[in-house]
């Protein structure tokens, strides 16, 4: 049998197992709205730890990280440095969320923000906030997918197709299951993606180079520049201590704020799941350095792949494996892309529907479910058209998507930590927050010290929120004490 | 050891474990020599970090769980 066709078997099996784990999970679900949202609060420990460890881990750490390790070296240490940082903060954080939403019936990250802070335009703004940063987010997922489709089965299943049937998948179960497929899906493809990159970050460099030790020896005498911290830039010169510590800066604050890990506060059975959860992520967070090894396998490596993001597959093809460890890797890869995927698909419709249009239009739970599948479909559908453009610069939105979803963190902790802050003083922080991060995003050459536009956003947003909250009459003492300890 | 101490070390830990993987407190630890496991020292350094994050938060866990058992049993 053709090696194509051999993958392309594994692949199909693949996406009928989770195909239908996502189907089954659905079952036990309730049909209401915190069933499809937050799975009736009913996830324990192994489900918690994968469902954020793989909504984490997307295909931008699976076929990105490589990459980053093969161009820019030492710079993709980054990847490994901010996770633990920017989670350890919900030991405290997660359960008091949880808390608030049994207490007041949250199933997102806005329901908390405008709990305290009532305002139907802020909810409105977090929603569409949150959906600029979601669409850039799952493109680059489906081109993920359909990139890692077309290049292992030499072209016969064209990027395309390749998309359409993996996300058609994930559209499948996240419509007809929610919260509760996303949970059983991404605990299958967590267990898949950790497998497979220790298998492959530990088979490549001693296949290539004879050892992990032998490989970095060899790189350090070829090129001795690219494993020292802060590594290149993009364009191969040397990268600014500025924008290395930045990055680590605005993923650590940013890491949670994302609503599709956010609101996974919501869907733990208990408070004990959440600590043992942020106890246990950097576990998960250490799966990285496999995933950097096979980058840097690939520095030396005679052959030049069409662009960095492919390293992975091309390497997976060029160094003659066995069919069926090719067909593995790309199941690997999809599990990264998909588990990611549905995460986002699913909260950016609940995000819309709850934060957005329920706060203008009073709709039954029926109605509110209905449309939020809807959204699932709409949300698949744009992103799907921006996947098949090959000129998109969606690394440059996603990295720009960062600097958005960061603003979430000050109202966040607002919210739960100072008593004086005032709906006015929000709103003020997010909307100069987010338009500093624009502004900066389009005009590079404006930054000082190289900085990310997410940290020079938050350095003005901070001040903005604590001035106007100052100046605004402060909330009273029984609405604040419902939040604030 | 008290909450406070428990919360108080935990969070000095995090600021250490920011400074030391970021600008200036990687910088004497940008190097590829020596060695450690195969990895260069930064990278290895890092994942130090990481790893430490796991026994700090598990260290701080069992101090507050003893914090609640104790404020549920006088509720209870």
């Amino acid at each position: 049998m053709e090696q194509w066709v051999v993958v392309t078997i594994i692949i199909a099996l693949y996406l009928g197992l989770t195909l239908t784990i996502g189907l089954m999970a659905g079952r036990k679900q309730t049909d209401s709205v915190a069933g499809y949202v937050a799975a009736d609060r009913s996830f324990g420990l192994l489900v918690m730890y994968f469902v954020t460890g793989a909504s984490v881990f997307s295909a931008f750490a699976f076929l990105g990280g490589p990459g980053w390790a093969y161009s820019r070296g030492a710079a993709a240490f980054y990847i490994l440095a901010y996770g633990a940082l920017g989670m350890a903060p919900f030991y405290w954080i997660g359960p008091r969320i949880a808390a608030l939403g049994r207490r007041h019936g949250y199933v997102t990250q806005a329901q908390l923000i405008t709990g305290r802070f009532p305002s139907k335009t802020l909810s409105g703004l977090i929603a569409l906030l949150s959906l600029i940063a979601f669409v850039p987010y799952v493109t680059i997922q489906m081109r993920g997918a359909g990139i890692v489709i077309e290049a292992v089965t030499d072209g016969h299943v064209p990027l395309w197709l390749g998309a359409l049937v993996a996300y058609g998948i994930v559209i499948t179960y996240v419509l007809s299951a929610g919260a509760m497929a996303v949970g059983w899906t991404n605990t299958f493809q967590g267990i898949f993606m950790v497998v497979i990159a220790w298998t492959l970050g530990l088979y490549l460099p001693y296949r290539l180079y004879g050892g992990i030790g032998e490989m970095f020896s060899q790189i350090a005498a070829a090129r001795p520049d690219l494993l020292v911290p802060p590594g290149l830039d993009a364009a191969g010169d040397p990268w600014s201590w500025g924008a290395f510590t930045t990055f680590i800066l605005v993923s650590a604050v940013g890491l949670m704020m994302w609503p599709h890990l956010f609101m996974k506060a919501f869907t733990a059975k208990d408070d004990d799941t959440l600590r043992r959860t942020v106890i246990l992520f950097p576990t998960f967070q250490l799966f990285l350095i496999p995933v950097l090894l096979i980058g840097f396998s690939g520095v030396l490596f005679a052959g030049t792949p069409p662009s960095s993001d492919f390293i992975l597959p091309f390497m997976i093809l060029e160094t003659d494996l066995p069919a069926i460890v090719v067909g593995l890797f790309c199941a690997g890869a999809l599990s990264a892309s998909m588990s990611t995927g549905d995460a986002l698909l699913h909260a950016s419709a609940s995000v819309a529907v709850e934060d957005g249009v329920q706060q203008f239009v009073e709709l039954s739970e029926a109605a509110q479910k209905r449309l939020m599948q809807g959204l699932v479909l709409l949300t698949g559908a744009i992103a799907y058209y921006y996947a098949l453009d090959p000129d998109s610069s969606l690394v440059q939105l996603l990295a720009s998507a960062y600097g958005i979803i960061s603003q979430f963190a000050p109202p966040v902790v607002a919210a739960l930590y100072w008593r004086r802050a005032t709906t006015q003083g929000v709103m003020a922080g997010l909307i100069v927050g987010a338009a500093t991060a624009f502004v900066f995003w389009q005009n590079p050459q404006w930054k000082p010290f190289d900085m990310h536009e997410g940290i020079i956003a938050l350095i003005v947003h901070v001040p903005v929120l604590v001035a106007v909250s100052l100046a605004t009459s402060a909330q009273s003492d029984e609405h604040v004490a419902a939040f604030v300890d | 050891m008290s909450l406070r101490t428990a919360r108080a070390l935990t969070g000095i830990y995090l600021l250490a474990a920011l400074v030391a993987v970021t600008w200036p407190g990687l910088i004497p630890f940008a190097r590829v020599e020596p060695m450690i496991l195969g990895l260069p020292f930064a990278l290895a350094w890092i994942a130090a970090w990481v790893a430490g994050t796991v026994i700090v938060l598990y260290l701080l866990d069992r101090v507050e769980r003893r914090y609640r058992d104790a404020a549920s049993g006088r509720a209870g």
